[in-house]
């Protein structure tokens, strides 16, 4: 089956549409792969062949966005049919099987084809796949642009970098290297270049890539790199000469490596890392308890300053109030910033005012708050704890704890007691003593039950004693009463200097109209106790006494709050065994246990010590002293690894010693030192002391010593 | 017959053979002169084969001489006159009569009975022979440098190595005196110009075995002295520990725990009811323990008791206790009560105080002056010290804590203190440690060794006689003894029939193995160049001690016989026999010619 011309325009137009289109496809991608690339090389560090990945996933991802592949004729005819509307939508006959078609049909096609070749087709995909390629003129030009942004960064921060050279240290290279170069990537948050050397000795920063990159004046077979004398890696070489190597690791610890080439080990070399560390704060201002004084200002100014190693990020005050009293305290936390930005500064210096007001703080609030301040890294650090307080000027003026007469109570309940063992003695004495003598004591109960009553008269807001009975006004004593509330009423009387109360009968409310009542009733009582004291006889006071001391016990037991018991099963007693003295049911606990042997590191680390000593002295290893160095290196390759700068020296010191048979005390000094310092926090135990041989000379005369002494 | 008569009568042959010679040759010119010449020929030749002497009067003592030691200033000896002796080999540039051996010497000179020594004087071995004999002596300035030192020779691991000395810095300059061991710089201390200190340095040595300090002495960075300070650590067996409390209190339970944590054999009982006891069997195999009897003391070496237990044990068990303590046990008790409770504690007296006012107790060991950190305790109760007590651990204002006393062989040890583990809560493990390891170090039970040697001198060194004393347990028996291998030959004491010596002269310097009966010890020989002031200045001290005793009862020394002899010099005589002689020649020669 021939095709018509028009089905083969149609499908001519369809493959160059897709050609362009895909044209386009490979240009944007490319410009896209370009930019991403740059920035993964240049920022993350990686290598140069991870474009091809790029470019690759998003070649398919914007493929599969839009699978135009597969789209058929008639979709396309449909498309052109929108896209040129010169084709009245009629495209779709070109596609047609001339023969099947109608009359009218058949005239519309005449007609398009005409038309067809009037239309240049490729005019529209060409517009867009220029765009295409302007996309990647600028991604080649931004991708360029980034790859320019280290060295404009380089430019701007060689004056801090020349501020800390690495220190040179004099190491061994290894022979077969030529040349070789350390690269160090600072992470990107400490803000810092990266740099070359020429040293194997590291210092970097945490999470610092280090790319080694050697050149070697023969071909290798092999080039290992082995870190901590635990971890090997074995390089592949760049060329086919095999005489370029490089490697590249993270390091985000301080430890030690060297290098193997051709099973020859090179010297140790030490990494050091330079930790970050979290914001250090410092508050100037305030002091760390302020308290604020009325007719001071409520608030304070806060003064602090932040620094860190590479940049700040954030920092707010954390503050919380706390008011009320005892149980009562609420707290409140609010988190307060600091109106200003950080743009990674290393050092700042940060002010605020605070309004304690503002915040809601009234008298007697406490506020407490620190720092907490974020670096770039995210670590967070908080400074101490700070205490603001404004004094409560109400608790200093109240009168609540002088007449708070619940916390009076219980001294007074003992009185009501002791005047009744009192009343009793007396009565008990009574055979024994004077007429004058019984009269005088009972007269002395009779005041202090009265002193007794004018107290408990002040809880019911009694101006003076008069009050209390009201049939108490024939008194002989006068003198003494005049006395008697200046002692006792003190508070009454400084109150009443300042103030002028008369209906005040505030006091009296503390308590409820039930419990006024009582004590009315107890006072009463003891009105009537004192009347029998007064009169001389006991005897019938007595029972006024007790029933007073009774009304008040009730009183004091309105005052508790009564909790019920919970149900408490407990297991029956068994009476017939208890108390009984027989202890054979009782177990003996014996408990039996071995400690386990205490590692040999610090014994073994002992005996070296005192083997490097001996060897100062010219006397060579023997074989099991080599075994004992062995060990040692391993103890020491492992404290090495956690502080290469204390260890490392006296690691290469060691390594020397057992296989060298020269003497060099020099190292001998170095390795001991390390040692000793491996010999950490060991403490004083106790030791059994030794004495001469006990001949039988001196037994004699100890036990003849004995024998005189008794 | 003597040469020298031979000698005269060959000459007198000569002469006459000479004179007949001269007197019978034709020529009679000058005759007077060829006698002369020939009898001055002659009688030179004579007095050159046979020495002329003659004695002139002096005020030397025929029975004084002038000995030279080394340290002799050249200046001080100068105006001295008559002759001066000095041992072989000690004295350079001054010009003495060299004596080999000095005991010999006076032995060949009884008239001798008084010596001058100048100089540092001499060593002990030399002053042996010096007994009754009047000695004069003129001591050199102080020799400067460390001019004595001590230290342990043997310490026992984690124990303290106390080095203590004086230093005499005789040079207007400061000196510095560093102790260095193993690699480190230990201490250092400065000695003002034209002084002398006393120093003392104390350090915890961490190795086990054999090592060598130095204690060297700087001026200015120029080294003066480096002196070797050689010492053992030693490593021995635990002392078994015996626990028996009345109640279980945290001081137990800490003590136990460390204990038990340092791998130290314990036994640990606690009362539960009566004749009911929990126990403890920590490192150690178990063993019946309910009742304590004499056999199973003598497993332990220290018993920590509280008073309460110790009252509450029956009689017998008390007794077993006496018995052990008097057989060498270590006996600690705690005491909380100002009440004695039992016979053993109420030997120390007691007293209570109000409590202070600052509610912390410092204590501090008394004999090794450490300070413990602070207790937060109110302390009331303190110990009474008699003189047979020794008070170990006092408080603040010096009252006792801890006492001890001995018992037999063995000592009892006597604390107030509650609750020591509070240094441990408050993380002062060294305060802790240190306290328990002096008081069951002091308490525990003496090991005692199977023999013992005694190195003299205090510095053996190259060529000198060092000597072993050795002390056996068994007596009867010659000891081995040997010395990098090579046997001596011991000696036994005429009095101690378990003590045997032996003396060797080491010829190099170090380590060297010293092994009496199997066992090896090492000793240390010094080189002779080590610890110069030191001896210097012992051979003073000895040297004038003994000129001390001598001047006690001086000898009168006669000044009657008071001539030296002395000789003309042959060159005289010589240059005679040449000019007579060339005389005769030239005259036979030319005049006569």
């Amino acid at each position: 089956m021939s095709k018509t011309e028009g089905q083969i325009w149609i499908h001519r137009l369809r493959k160059k549409w897709i050609t362009l289109y895909l044209l386009r496809l490979l240009a944007v991608s490319l410009a896209m792969a370009l930019v991403i690339s740059a920035l993964l090389v240049h920022v993350l560090h990686l290598a140069a062949w991870y474009f091809v990945i790029v470019l690759a996933i998003i070649l398919i991802i914007l493929l599969v966005a839009k699978p135009i592949w597969k789209s058929s004729d008639s979709d396309f005819s449909r498309f052109i049919n929108h896209q040129y509307p010169e084709l009245e939508e009629s495209a779709d006959l070109l596609l047609q099987h001339p023969e099947g078609l109608s009359m009218l049909q058949k005239l519309q096609l005449a007609k398009i084809e005409k038309v067809i070749h009037t239309i240049n087709p490729e005019k529209e995909p060409l517009r867009k796949l220029y765009i295409g390629l302007a996309i990647l003129l600028a991604g080649l030009l931004i991708s360029f642009g980034i790859t320019k942004i280290p060295q404009i960064h380089k430019a701007h921060q060689v004056a801090s970098a020349n501020q800390n050279p690495v220190p040179i240290i004099k190491e061994k290279v290894p022979a077969e290297v030529s040349a070789f170069d350390v690269t160090i990537i600072p992470p990107a948050y400490t803000g810092k270049p990266e740099r070359k050397q020429k040293q194997f000795t590291i210092k970097a920063e945490t999470g610092a890539r280090v790319i080694w990159q050697f050149d070697t004046n023969i071909s290798l077979k092999t080039m290992k790199i082995i870190f901590n004398d635990k971890e090997t890696i074995v390089l592949k070489p760049q060329n086919r000469e095999a005489t370029k190597w490089t490697f590249a690791k993270t390091i985000e610890k301080s430890g030690f490596y060297q290098l193997e080439i051709d099973g020859r080990r090179s010297d140790l070399y030490q990494m050091e890392v330079i930790p970050d560390l979290p914001v250090n704060i410092k508050i100037i201002q305030p002091k760390q308890r302020t308290t604020i004084d009325i007719g001071q200002p409520q608030k304070f100014n806060l003064k602090l300053n932040l620094s860190d190693d590479y940049g700040i990020n954030d920092a707010f005050i954390s503050a919380t109030m706390a008011s009320g009293k005892g149980e009562g305290v609420s707290f409140t936390e609010k988190k307060l910033s600091f109106n200003t930005s950080f743009n990674n500064q290393k050092h700042i210096a940060l002010g605020k005012e605070i309004d304690l007001k503002s915040l809601g703080m009234k008298p007697g609030d406490e506020l407490y708050f620190f720092i907490k301040a974020m670096d770039n890294h995210g670590q967070s650090s908080r400074s101490d704890v700070y205490f603001v307080s404004i004094v409560d000027t109400t608790e200093l003026m109240s009168m609540a704890g002088m007449t708070n007469g619940v916390n009076l109570v219980p001294e007074y309940f003992r009185s009501e007691r002791q005047i009744i063992i009192d009343t009793e003695k007396l009565l008990k004495e009574q055979s024994g003593l004077s007429a004058e003598a019984f009269k005088t004591r009972s007269n002395e109960l009779g005041i202090d039950q009265k002193l007794l009553r004018l107290r408990y008269g002040q809880f019911l807001g009694e101006e003076n004693e008069t009050e209390i009975g009201g049939d108490h006004d024939d008194h002989d004593e006068h003198a003494e009463h005049a006395a008697e509330p200046e002692k006792f009423g003190d508070v009454t009387a400084i109150m009443d200097k300042y103030a002028h109360k008369h209906d005040i009968a505030e006091d009296a409310t503390f308590f409820e109209p039930e419990m006024k009542a009582q004590l009315k009733a107890v006072l009463t009582e003891m009105w009537n106790a004192e009347l029998r004291l007064r009169t001389y006889k006991p005897q019938e006071a007595l029972p006024y006494e007790y029933k007073a001391l009774r009304l008040l016990k009730d009183l004091q037991q309105k005052s508790r709050a009564y909790v019920a018991k919970t149900t408490v099963k407990t297991a029956s007693l068994k009476p017939e065994k208890r108390l009984s003295g027989e202890l054979d049911k009782i177990m003996q606990p014996v408990q039996k246990m071995l400690a386990e042997r205490k590692e040999q590191r610090m014994v073994q680390l002992k005996a070296s010590l005192a083997l490097l000593e001996s060897r100062k002295s010219g006397k060579k290893f023997t074989e099991g002293d080599r075994f004992l160095l062995s060990d040692t290196e391993k103890y020491m390759i492992g404290a090495a690894a956690d502080n290469p700068t204390t260890y490392l020296n006296a690691l290469t010191s060691l390594r020397r010693l057992s296989g060298n048979t020269r003497l060099q005390v020099s190292d001998i000094d170095i390795a001991q030192k390390a040692i000793q310092k491996m010999i950490k926090g060991e403490t004083a135990s106790p030791q059994i002391q030794s004495a001469l041989p006990a001949s039988a000379l001196y037994q004699n005369y100890f036990n003849n010593l004995n024998k005189a002494g008794r | 017959m003597e040469f020298k008569y031979i000698a005269i009568i060959l000459s007198f042959i000569l002469l006459s053979f000479l004179l007949y010679k001269e007197i019978s040759r034709a020529d009679k010119a000058r005759l007077m002169w060829r006698l002369i010449a020939s009898v001055m020929a002659v009688t030179c030749f004579a007095l050159l084969i046979v020495p002329v002497k003659y004695r002139i009067p002096s005020s030397q003592n025929i029975n004084e001489i002038t000995l030279l030691t080394k340290g002799t200033n050249p200046d001080s000896v100068a105006k001295i006159s008559g002759t001066k002796y000095s041992l072989a080999f000690t004295i350079k540039g001054l010009k003495t009569k060299q004596i080999q051996d000095l005991p010999y010497f006076l032995a060949t000179h009884p008239d001798i009975n008084k010596l001058n020594i100048y100089g540092y004087g001499l060593s002990d071995q030399d002053l042996k022979g010096l007994a009754g004999y009047g000695i004069n002596f003129h001591p050199a300035a102080k020799p400067g440098g460390i001019i004595s030192a001590n230290w342990q020779q043997t310490i026992k691991s984690t124990e303290q190595l106390q080095v203590q000395g004086v230093y005499q810095n005789s040079s207007s300059e400061s000196v510095k005196l560093l102790l260095k061991g193993l690699g480190n710089s230990i201490d250092s201390v400065s000695v003002a110009p034209n002084s002398s200190k006393p120093f003392s340095f104390k350090t915890q040595p961490k190795q086990i075995g054999r090592a060598v300090y130095e204690l060297i002495s700087l001026e200015n960075n120029d080294t003066l002295a480096k002196e070797p300070l050689p010492f053992i650590v030693t490593e021995q067996g635990k002392m078994k520990v015996l626990i028996l409390s009345s109640y279980p209190d945290f001081e137990y339970k800490f003590l136990k725990k460390w204990l038990f944590d340092n791998q130290y054999p314990l036994v640990f009982r606690t009362r539960i009811s009566k004749d009911k006891y929990s126990s403890d069997f920590l490192n150690t195999d178990s063993l019946n323990v309910d009742r304590i009897t004499a056999s199973s003391l003598k497993k332990f070496d220290v018993l920590i008791i509280d008073e309460g237990e110790l009252a509450a044990i029956a009689p017998d068990e008390r007794t077993a206790i006496n018995d052990g303590v008097k057989g060498g046990l270590g006996l600690f008790i705690r005491i909380s009560d100002l009440k004695p409770a039992s016979a053993f504690s109420s030997r120390f007296g007691r007293f209570e105080l109000p409590p202070s006012k600052d509610k912390q107790l410092s204590l501090s060991l008394k004999d090794e002056d450490y300070k413990f950190g602070k207790l937060p305790l109110e302390q009331t109760l303190f110990l009474k010290t008699t003189v047979n007590d020794k008070p170990m651990v006092i408080d603040g204002s010096g009252k006792t804590l801890v006492s001890s006393t001995l018992q037999g062989s063995g000592k009892m040890l006597i604390t107030s203190i509650t609750s020591t583990f509070n240094w441990l809560l408050s993380g002062r493990i060294t305060d802790y440690t240190r306290y328990w390891s002096a008081v069951l170090s002091a308490a525990a039970r003496k090991k005692h060794e199977a023999q013992s040697v005694q190195i003299l001198p205090q510095f053996p060194s190259i060529y000198g006689k060092t000597e072993f004393i050795v002390d056996l347990a068994e007596s009867g028996k010659a000891p081995q003894i040997k010395v990098n291998g090579v046997k001596l030959a011991p000696g036994q004491n005429i009095e101690l029939p378990f003590e045997w010596q032996a003396s060797f002269w080491p010829e190099t310097s170090g380590w060297k193995a010293l092994s009496v009966n199997q066992s090896t010890q090492p000793f240390f020989v010094y080189k002779n160049t080590d610890w110069l002031a030191l001896k210097n200045q012992q051979t003073i001290i000895s040297t004038s001690q003994l000129s001390n005793k001598a001047n006690h009862h001086t000898t009168k020394t006669s000044l009657t016989n008071n001539f030296s002899e002395k000789e003309v010099s042959i060159w005289w005589f010589l240059s005679g026999f040449i000019l007579a002689s060339a005389f005769l020649w030239y005259e036979s020669r030319i005049l006569s010619a």
